[in-house]
């Protein structure tokens, strides 16, 4: 199913809204983020955290990872 | 014999009688007078702390009148547009957008209190500041339609508010908030006492000192003429303050206060803060917008707070970390999706970053690097690669995108609610949703308009629902990417 989620990626300036199936990893959830940002081709490891601030796994589906319509998720480089 | 002004006026002022056909609740119903209902007796000594009679009123505004048109006149008409600083049109073209039609709004919101308003003196101030409203709409349309000759964007003077642009959307928004859907207390409260006490000053004061910086002295004449009208009818909101806390409604009065002013902050970063720090020419800058805000706004507000001793907003300093950050994290927004709007953006040039970081000790630190990557990107690719194309997070209140406080430190928050989520910028704008949910909850924004397939998803189709022709009207690089500066080597990181 694809969701709509709301991204922000430190090295960006504005929260960018994803629509994604959400099979896809949250690892490249959070590629496709740093795609539309300002910096994309920095490229670098990446911690990715939801609303509340818990680490989500990057091997884990998007689905799994607790993320639905409407959800945050904040991408951090390392 | 006729009677002196001061023998009549108290007359004149207090003409309410006792209705014999109707109940007083329901010549004054609640819904629309305002909460809570009180007996006119509460609301009897009403005063308003300068008065004005309506001979008084017309001398004045006719003086204020003719000064604005003589200058005009003096200029005339094909010279109105000489020696401007491009920056400087395209700030009066965001104003003229953004405010023409809000006054409109505003004269609706006046005639309101000058029919619900529970005192007669309440009632004739708020009709004179009708008329005033009135006439801050039309200044600013005969001004946008001189300057149509010289650039056909000066029709969104008139025009915007009529459209599904984004900017627009916020601000009407807010107005639809803080005027149009209020009954007359909560007005009163709101637009005279928080928004023409707290921060018209800074739109029209320090504006008019900019432009006259700027040699711009029609448009000088036009912002502080204005302004003395603001000054008159806002002292509607005083008494009407006092009258709440009289009569137990503390607890009210301080949330129309604390929401009001985190909205109309909202509003005025986004305007007045990005047009004075990156639109005005750095000739015509005196102070930083944070100066401004500091000395004009909140210094003012504390002594209005502390006059009724009332509590300052509980979001206090969210709100002055704010005032370092939020207007340049604002402007990169403007900046990468320009496209969107009906008025041309800039880039700081070299000399401007040094200006922004003399007054904004942390702009280089936090700003420079996004503003350096652009500029690179320019070189690289031209500016389609300058612009944002994805869909920017909006605020299920502000309706403004999700970039505050700066980049490293965003502050958005969501809620869960009739199976719905909603996103927020901050604490703030989640916390007046939650307090006011009915009011607010069905309300789409642009995205979710998008999202749901009410609004076009591909941009050339969302130029024309927001009613932006392109390429003719879409905003655009100030300078063209024809700047000097550019030929320099980019910054290497």
């Amino acid at each position: 199913m694809r969701v709509y989620l709301f991204g922000f990626a430190s090295d960006d300036f504005v929260g960018r809204v994803i629509v994604t199936p959400d099979q896809r990893t949250v690892a490249q959830l959070a590629g496709q983020l740093v795609a539309w940002g300002l910096a994309p081709e920095r490229g670098g490891p990446v911690t990715v955290r939801n609303e509340a601030g818990g680490i989500l796994d990057p091997a884990a589906t998007i689905k799994a990872a607790g993320l639905g319509n409407g959800d945050i998720f904040k991408v951090e480089r390392r | 014999m006729v009677l002196r002004r001061d023998d009549w006026l108290d007359l004149a002022r207090k003409v309410d009688w006792t209705p014999r056909y109707v109940e007083e609740r329901e010549l004054f119903p609640e819904e629309i007078s305002g909460r809570p209902w009180l007996t006119h007796d509460a609301w009897r000594d009403w005063n308003e702390a300068y008065r004005t009679t309506y001979r008084e009123y017309v001398a004045n505004q006719r003086d204020k009148d003719a000064a604005v048109l003589g200058v005009r006149a003096a200029l005339s008409k094909p010279r109105l547009f000489d020696d401007l600083d491009a920056g400087w049109v395209q700030l009066v073209k965001f104003h003229n957008g953004a405010v023409a039609l809000a006054e409109y709004a505003g004269a609706v919101a006046e005639l309101r209190m000058a029919r619900f308003g529970r005192d007669s003196a309440w009632r004739t101030m708020a009709t004179l500041g009708a008329l005033d409203e009135i006439r801050h709409t039309q200044i600013p349309l005969l001004i946008g339609h001189d300057l149509l000759a010289h650039d056909g964007n000066f029709d969104w003077t008139h025009k915007a508010f009529h459209t599904n642009q984004w900017v627009i959307l916020a601000a009407r928004h807010l107005f639809d908030d803080m005027f149009l859907a209020a009954d007359a207390i909560d007005l009163a409260v709101q637009l005279n006492f928080v928004f023409e006490t707290g921060f018209t000053n800074l739109q029209f004061m320090a504006m008019a000192a900019m432009a006259d910086r700027a040699h711009h002295h029609l448009f000088e004449k036009m912002v502080a003429s204005i302004q003395t009208d603001e000054a008159r009818h806002a002292q509607i909101g005083h008494p009407v303050l006092r009258a709440l806390l009289e009569n137990g409604s503390r607890d009210r009065a301080q949330y129309l206060i604390d929401k009001m002013w985190w909205r109309c902050w909202r509003l005025f970063l986004a305007l007045s803060g990005t047009a004075m720090e990156y639109l005005a020419p750095l000739s015509a800058r005196t102070r930083s917008f944070k100066e401004f805000m500091t000395e004009w706004v909140t210094e003012q507000f504390m002594k209005n707070l502390a006059e009724f001793d009332l509590e300052k907003p509980w979001f206090w300093d969210l709100f002055t970390e704010e005032l370092d950050y939020a207007h340049h994290s604002f402007q990169l927004g403007l900046y990468t999706y320009r496209t969107t709007l009906w008025f041309d953006v800039a880039m700081p040039d070299r000399a401007e970053r040094e200006w922004l970081n003399a007054k904004y000790p942390r702009w280089e630190e936090t700003y420079g690097a996004l503003w350096d990557q652009l500029e690179r990107r320019w070189e690289a690719g031209g500016e389609a690669g300058t612009l944002s194309y994805g869909l920017p997070a909006l605020c299920n209140l502000c309706q403004l995108p999700a970039l505050f406080i700066r980049p490293g430190r965003n502050t958005a928050c969501t809620l869960e609610m009739g199976g719905r989520r909603y996103l927020f910028c901050s604490e703030p704008c989640r916390w007046i949703f939650e307090r006011e949910r009915s009011r607010f909850a069905d309300h789409n924004s642009v995205v979710d308009r998008i999202v749901a397939g009410q609004a076009p998803g591909k941009l050339t189709d969302l130029h024309r629902w927001m009613g932006l022709e392109a390429p003719v009207e879409t905003g655009k690089d100030l300078r063209r990417g024809l700047d000097p500066w550019r030929l320099d080597p980019v910054p290497k990181r």
